[in-house]
């Protein structure tokens, strides 16, 4: 029992764990209140508009920004300027990823490699420069790196300490959807193969829901909502867009009807109703019955609907 | 007194005078001899410079002279400080040479010696100097001092010290004694840095200023037959 | 902490912007050896001219200690300048660049990094400074050769014999480090304040320039405060060159200029500590 005991210690603390932070600039009011846990393994999606305090949060976490009242604990640890030495438990690329332009990629890793406490060898560096898809590119200026190029080499310097815990800001940002694929497949493989907890934000909330299993949503600082994301969505509310051929008449049948209320917005050639998935033949027949021509049914990500009904004031 | 006995008495007060006029006059040549038959020496010199505006420490060097009034002082690519060119250093320069007159200034006693001072006019109208008035140890034939005035450089006062070189009438030590004009630096040329000297060395510049230049002659190496090249090296 | 005082010279040295400090120190010393071999005789016929009226000076007076003590008057201005281009980078630079957030998301100390930054700087400031020692005086000894020293002094002629001159470079060049040491702490202290390299840059030299005039102005004011301005003392390394060479009063600045440093180091140190970064 003991033994067993020891063996789970290391999840008896969450890996992170942030309790009642809160930060204001002034009279803005970043971040309130705000607590949460995430524990070893899990992606964490941090989610939320612009200015919704989520940078500010992941700054606080790592020490860049001090927080007015709260604490930051890293492995059971209170994280503070006192054991900076935590840090090496964490990888993180906040906003832009930025680097010295004026060197290599292969320089800039080199770098940052040479920050932590254990000595990277040059293989590693190599298979880290693969691992993010940059492998031949080492030798190359950052300053003539593409956009997509320098989110990789964030990815790469975030990972050079081989840390348990990924923090990356909209690590999507400015990616080809290729890029965005690409980007998607590592930080999964980085969480099921081996083994490390991801906090990830992200305004492309399909990608949030492709790679997130938990997640906390702010809005204006706030914590509106935190837990799996499966539990927090509602299965059964979508939005769906329905693309219609044009015809004088259509809007003012459909929203005198009982579907009005259902409808969210409407133009000359698309409607968008949020209803129960289960009654969208019935909405397609009805559209059917009164000459509306269909030419396309999509349905709207569910975690967009669950964070729009969330956060619409 | 009768006339007769007071013209005696004045006849024989003409010819003393007219006797020491001439043994002045034989001392002069004598010392001039004894100092012109130096023809040339090298001597290994220290000049210390004592100015209120100057800070120069011992320097070292070795002098070359030539007769009439070729000198030089080598210091081995270092910098030499002395009075202007036309105010040599030499007691052959001071003493006028030529057709004088010699009057005997009667004598002086300084430190328990006795000096008897010659004033020398050159009858020369062309010559720099105008009047040379010397101080001399009759029984060396030695120049202990001089106050020489001249046409274009003013009155340069010399003192003289003498020792294993007396019978060249050769000095190892000269004291060169100066009246200062006000130091002025143009403008944008200082070199400043704000100490806490600078009161003090204002203040060692107020009313008119004399200085020295002292020169200390170790040891000479006299008629050589120095050649011209010497004096044409550069500096 | 000398890895990272490796990391940040070799970020430093592989700047392009490193080596114009360089080429500028040149630029300037040469075009000053470039002068005196053209008119550094009639320069210094005009300089002495106070002193020729009485006095016949004779000797090689245009020589290498005394072309380089010029190249330094002119150059000792401008090399704050040229420390405040990296210095003033060091922490505004990375801010700006957006590098400071992965700095500081790495497991070093925030005193660590300024400190290692503040070493850095110096380093540089003093290799800036040998290089000033080479190309000034190495150089214009080479070219203008040996020979004993003349300091003009508005009130004093100082004559300095050559074998006496080295020792006093080297208390100068000493003397200059710790001066440009102040300079450094400065640039540091009023980098940590932006995100934008350029602003502690010029900042650094507005401070430098406006003292300076009022080290100078010969007004009852600025002379009490005179004592208390880092500009004031940034110039003891012209005590060297003096006769007698003013020790306590070279002490007393190196003292002032030793207690300017620490305390706007600390400054910085205690101000980057508490500092939001948002850059």
């Amino acid at each position: 029992m003991f033994i067993l005991h020891c063996l789970n210690f290391r999840n008896l603390h969450p890996i992170v764990e942030v309790k009642n932070l809160s930060k204001s600039f002034g009279s803005f009011q970043a971040v309130c209140d705000l607590s949460f846990a995430i524990e070893q393994g899990q992606v964490y999606g941090l989610l939320g508009q612009n200015g919704a305090g989520k940078s500010t949060t992941m700054r606080m976490m790592l020490g860049l920004i001090f927080p007015d009242k709260g604490s930051v604990h890293i492995k059971g640890k209170e994280f503070n300027s006192n054991n900076i030495q935590l840090l090496q438990h964490i990888g993180a690329i906040i906003e832009k990823p930025d680097m010295y332009l004026y060197l290599s990629g292969w320089e800039n890793l080199k770098i940052f490699a040479a920050l932590g406490k254990n000595k990277i060898s040059k293989a590693r560096l190599s298979e880290i420069f693969e691992q993010v898809g940059l492998s031949g590119r080492e030798k190359d200026i950052v300053k003539a790196y593409s956009q997509g190029m320098k989110q990789r080499l964030g990815i790469a310097i975030a990972m050079v300490h081989d840390p348990e815990l990924l923090i990356l800001d909209e690590p999507t940002n400015g990616l080809d959807p290729q890029g965005i694929a690409e980007m998607r497949a590592l930080i999964i493989s980085l969480s099921k193969e081996h083994g490390k907890t991801v906090l990830i934000s992200s305004h492309l909330l399909y990608e949030i829901e492709q790679m997130a299993t938990h997640m906390v949503v702010l809005h204006k600082g706030k914590k509106i909502a935190g837990g799996r994301v499966d539990e927090l969505m509602h299965p059964d509310e979508t939005l769906v867009d329905i693309i219609i051929e044009p015809r004088v008449g259509n809007l003012i049948s459909i929203e005198s009807s009982s579907w009005g209320q259902r409808l969210v917005s409407a133009s000359e050639r698309a409607l968008t109703f949020k209803l129960n998935r289960e009654i969208v033949p019935e909405l397609v027949k009805w559209l059917a019955d009164e000459g509306v021509g269909i030419l396309e049914v999509r349905s709207k990500h569910s975690l967009e609907a669950y964070f729009l009904s969330l956060t619409n004031d | 007194m009768s006339r007769k006995t007071l013209w005696l008495v004045l006849l024989l007060l003409v010819v003393q005078a007219g006797l020491h006029a001439a043994e002045a006059e034989q001392l002069y040549y004598a010392i001039r001899s004894k100092v012109l038959s130096v023809k040339d020496y090298t001597a290994d010199v220290k000049i210390k410079v004592d100015v209120a505006y100057m800070k120069v420490p011992l320097l070292k060097g070795i002098l070359y002279f030539k007769a009439p009034d070729k000198m030089r002082l080598e210091r081995d690519g270092g910098v030499s400080i002395l009075p202007k060119k036309n105010v040599n250093l030499t007691l052959s320069n001071l003493i006028p040479t030529g057709n004088v007159t010699v009057i005997d200034a009667g004598t002086a006693t300084e430190k328990g010696k006795t000096y008897r001072i010659l004033k020398v006019i050159p009858e020369d109208d062309q010559n720099n100097i105008v009047l040379t008035k010397m101080w001399v140890d009759e029984a060396n034939l030695l120049v202990m001092r001089t106050e020489t005035t001249t046409h274009n450089d003013g009155t340069i006062v010399m003192t003289l010290e003498y020792a294993a070189y007396s019978k060249y009438a050769l000095p190892d030590k000269v004291v060169i004694h100066m009246d200062l004009k006000d130091y002025k630096l143009p403008k944008g040329m200082t070199m400043d840095y704000e100490d806490s000297g600078k009161p003090e060395a204002t203040e060692k510049m107020k009313g008119p200023q004399k200085g020295t230049i002292e020169i200390r002659y170790l040891n000479y190496t006299v008629n050589s037959g120095l050649s011209d090249a010497v004096f044409q090296k550069g500096n | 902490m000398t890895k990272l005082l490796q990391i940040e010279l070799y970020k430093i040295f592989k700047k392009p912007r490193t080596y114009i400090s360089f080429g500028i120190v040149a630029a300037i010393a040469f075009v000053i050896q470039l002068a005196m071999t053209a008119g550094g005789k009639e320069y210094l016929d005009f300089g002495l001219q106070g002193v020729s009226e009485q006095f016949d000076i004779q000797g090689k007076i245009l020589n290498g200690y005394l072309v380089a003590y010029l190249i330094l008057q002119s150059l000792l201005i401008h090399i704050p300048l040229l420390v405040a281009l990296v210095a003033g980078d060091a922490i505004a630079g990375e801010a700006n660049m957006g590098t400071l957030r992965l700095l500081l998301t790495q497991p070093i100390s925030r005193t660590q990094v300024v400190l290692v930054k503040w070493l850095a700087s110096i380093i540089y400031s003093i290799a800036l400074i040998v290089w000033l020692a080479i190309v000034a005086l190495f150089l214009s000894l080479l070219i203008f050769g040996r020979g004993d020293m003349i300091n003009l002094k508005s009130d004093t002629f100082i004559l300095i014999l050559k074998d006496d001159v080295m020792w006093r470079y080297a208390g100068a060049f000493a003397f200059a480090s710790l001066a440009m040491t102040t300079i450094v702490s400065l640039s540091i202290l009023l980098s940590a304040f932006t995100d934008n390299g350029i602003g502690p840059i010029v900042a650094t030299m507005g401070i430098v320039i406006v003292l300076t005039i009022l080290s100078n102005l010969e007004l009852p004011l600025f002379k009490m405060i005179r004592p208390y301005l880092f500009t004031t003392h940034m110039i003891g390394w012209k005590g060297f060159f003096d006769d007698p060479v003013p020790y306590r009063s070279i002490g007393k600045s190196a003292i002032a200029l030793g207690v300017y440093t620490l305390g706007m180091l600390l400054a910085t140190i205690a101000y980057f500590n508490k500092k939001d970064i948002r850059s």
